[in-house]
């Protein structure tokens, strides 16, 4: 039974990737990502093993491990989001029972890239065990290695999933809005944490926080064999216990969610018969907007900024993300102008898929043959009056946080300038790389494979558009005072005039490539 | 509308070869075929929606691939399994269709209403369109084709899942459209509904035009439906398979 989930995991994979060469190379180029990550981390959880050295190992494989486990449970929330291949909904109509479901889709979820990358990093600290205890520790570290993995799996799709069934109902938004942004609150104390650390170099204090988390969940697996290792048998089966009742409370509440999920969205339909005033053209379009095809385009793409459960999650995301980053930074080193340049560009990677959120629905634009730059210049237009209000708050926040007022405009200037290059590079992307998302109610679920696309774009409209801005990043040092004077128009003026090359280049290609794109995101059935 | 030698692969299968269709100004043009007979992807190429392999689709005396923006002004399409923007409301939608077609705010306006007023979609209410039943969907599919008083009118399936008085309607108001001047060209595989409505018929079965022709000369003596599965070549039950049932 488990295994035919995992054959039809892998057939589903397979197909995905057939007749499709650039996501043969996406895949390829996965497969890599992931194999550089695990001989890295080999490597690394490897080394104090061969340097014979307790203390160290100590440390870096518990907090090494930990760090895995929290990026299980990070990573797709806020990058890659979640396989759903294997859709919950699809088997609601079988007989299976749910612990069959669970299980299988447990393992299936163990029968991917990241999974084996893991596995295989942290199989360095099989070795480093064995290296210092002999054969029982390794052989106790490599049950703590793969309940690890199981560990990581676990949390995130339960997480995911429970994220996901809130997000769906309207009703609970905004109290995930707020559990997610406590969430990422919490990587603040976090950094600030290891940021104190490091600055003290006070190695007892990390070797006592090591220590301590070595008997929460997030490190036990890890530490089991050292603990072996340095004669403390007795701790293995504490540990075991605390790992196990881990994953068993988490699979217990990922198959609560997963039973609400697979009701689908029957039951949420919403009452919204009221009756609104206003002729249908002021109904649509957003005041100030003018009523032509950009008005309508416009205020349409702003309404679904907020209407739709896939857009809306990666607004509040970014939302989090970057309020939260720049300032925490601000807060533990003084500057975050370095980080304000990435919350820029990651604005702007917001719209590397745009065209995959609506998916077929994008039929009515191409056969009321609408010109790219306008399609591109209205949507950049209805994604903007959410985030440039946002950008503007956080150069203020983060002027204001560390404690340099006078700089918020040329922080603002620089804000736009990378938001500007971001958008000149995400635009290209969207007309050019544009996936298919499934038809789920589901805010992170993406289609076999695309989660690795979604990510590669992501990361490379970033890169980019970091690179992009190497020369106002470089006007600013070197200009120092005068910068806080021409940073503002400065930034503005470069931003604007990339994004109108971008926008021109991207706005010719959809023109030449309107019935592929409409091909391209809409959804195999 | 003229097609000429269409021609669209998917991978290895050839969905549909080398197509002609003249749908002549000012008929009801019924495209009947087997599912998977390739309708949707015909259609899909005479409107610009997805890019055919060879030939040409011309409408109203435009070619639809090499001067786009002159012959999509003059038709409406109703798309089959390709979503709307369902997160607008009805009202929203209609608006929206209608200044992306370049139309002036007034006009929307008074166009809007009346439609929805017309296919009882109600002019004020807010529910979303993902929200809508099937055959509510299809109405206000059939208003965003309509909305700018196109001269040719290509809907594929527009009866599917619609309940009957809501396909009475429909009906109706095709049939006023085509006695105004208006063409349109629906597909289906629902025999009564091509028999009641139409003035022609196209017969398609795997990509390639099997019969066409005024619907007397389509049909003879017989009935649409005997001369379609004649045509398709389909089996018919003999009694001794599925003798478990």
């Amino acid at each position: 039974m488990v295994v035919g989930f995992v054959r039809l995991k892998v057939r589903l994979t397979v197909n995905g990737l057939r007749g499709q060469p650039w996501r043969m190379a996406l895949f390829v180029a996965g497969v890599l990502l992931g194999g550089s990550f695990a001989v890295a981390g080999y490597a690394i959880f490897a080394i104090p093993g061969l340097l014979d050295d307790a203390p160290i190992a100590g440390m870096l494989l518990t907090l090494g491990g930990t760090a895995i486990v929290l990026g299980w449970l990070f990573l797709p929330l806020v990058f890659f989001g979640v396989d759903e291949s294997l859709d919950p909904a699809r088997f609601a109509l079988l007989p299976l029972s749910r612990s069959t479901l669970i299980r299988g889709m447990f393992v299936a979820s163990l029968a991917g890239v990241p999974a084996l990358a893991t596995l295989l990093a942290t199989t360095g600290m099989v070795g480093t065990a064995v290296r210092l205890g002999g054969f029982l520790a390794g052989t106790v570290e490599l049950v703590g290695v793969v309940l690890g993995l199981l560990l990581c799996a676990a949390l995130s799709r339960a997480v995911t999933s429970a994220f996901a069934t809130a997000l769906r109902s309207r009703r609970a938004r905004d109290l995930a809005t707020v559990l997610l942004a406590v969430v990422a609150g919490l990587l603040g104390p976090i950094q600030l944490l290891a940021l104190a650390g490091a600055q003290h170099a006070d190695w007892d204090r990390i070797a006592a926080v090591a220590r301590l988390i070595a008997w929460t969940p997030l490190g036990a697996p890890y530490s089991m064999g050292l603990d072996v290792a340095a004669d403390q048998v007795w701790a293995v089966p504490i540990k075991l216990a605390v790992v196990l009742a881990t994953i068993g409370g988490l699979l217990w509440w990922w198959s609560a969610t997963l039973e609400r999920a697979m009701l689908g969205t029957a039951s949420s339909s919403r009452s919204s018969s009221a009756v609104r005033r206003g002729t249908p053209v002021s109904q649509l379009l957003l005041p100030l907007l003018p009523t032509t095809r950009f008005g309508a385009l416009a205020s349409r793409e702003a309404r679904y900024w907020w209407r739709e459960t896939r857009r809306r999650a990666s607004l509040i995301t970014f939302s989090v993300v970057g309020v939260f980053l720049p300032v925490v930074l601000a807060v533990t080193s003084g500057g975050a102008s370095g980080m304000l340049v990435f919350v820029g560009a990651l604005a702007a990677v917001g719209l590397a898929n745009q065209f995959g959120y609506e998916g077929s629905a994008y039929a009515a634009n191409v056969t009321a043959g609408v010109p790219g730059r306008v399609e591109l210049h209205s949507r950049v237009a209805g994604y903007s009056l959410y985030v440039l209000p946002l950008l503007i708050a956080i150069a203020a926040v983060v002027g204001a946080v560390s404690g340099r007022q006078a700089a918020i405009p040329s922080l603002v200037g620089m804000l736009s300038a990378a938001y500007g290059t971001g958008l000149a590079v995400v635009l290209p992307i969207s007309v050019r790389g544009a996936y298919a998302l499934p038809d789920t109610s589901n805010p992170f679920a993406l289609s076999a494979g695309s989660g690795l696309a979604k990510g590669l774009m992501s990361f490379g409209g970033l890169f980019a558009a970091i690179v992009g801005t190497i020369p106002m990043q470089v006007a600013a040092y070197l200009l120092g005072d005068v910068w806080l004077w021409i940073g503002l128009p400065v930034g503005v003026a470069y931003g604007t005039g990339a994004y109108v090359l971008g926008s021109r280049l991207a706005g010719d290609l959809l023109d030449l490539r309107m019935p592929e794109l409409l091909a391209a995101v809409t959804p195999n059935r | 509308m003229s097609l000429r030698g269409l021609v669209k692969r998917f991978d290895r299968k050839i969905a549909v070869a080398g197509l002609d269709l003249d749908v002549p100004a000012g008929s009801f043009y019924g495209l009947l075929g087997p599912n998977g007979a390739g309708k949707t992807t015909t259609l899909s190429m005479a409107v610009g929606l997805l890019r055919p392999d060879a030939g040409r689709a011309m409408v109203l005396g435009y070619d639809v691939w090499t001067d786009p923006a002159a012959a999509k002004r003059l038709f409406g399409v109703l798309p089959d399994g390709v979503r709307m923007f369902d997160r607008l409301s009805g009202a929203e939608l209609l608006a929206y269709h209608g200044l992306l077609r370049g139309m002036d705010a007034a006009t929307v306006d008074q166009r809007s209403r009346e439609l929805l007023d017309v296919l009882e979609l109600g002019t004020a209410n807010r529910t979303l369109v993902v929200d809508y039943s099937a055959g509510m969907k299809k109405k206000i599919g059939l208003a965003c084709a309509l909305l700018h008083g196109p001269r040719l009118l290509v809907l594929d399936e527009p009866f599917e899942a619609v309940d009957p008085v809501s396909a009475a309607l429909i009906r109706d108001i095709l049939q006023r459209y085509v006695t105004g001047g208006g063409t349109v060209v629906v597909s289906s595989h629902v025999m009564e509904v091509v028999e009641r409505l139409c003035s022609h018929v196209a017969i398609l079965a795997d990509g390639a035009i099997r019969l066409q022709g005024t619907l007397a000369s389509v049909r003879g003596e017989r009935s649409l439906e005997d001369v379609f599965v004649q045509v398709v070549g389909g089996r018919t039950a003999t009694g001794s398979e599925l003798a478990w049932l």
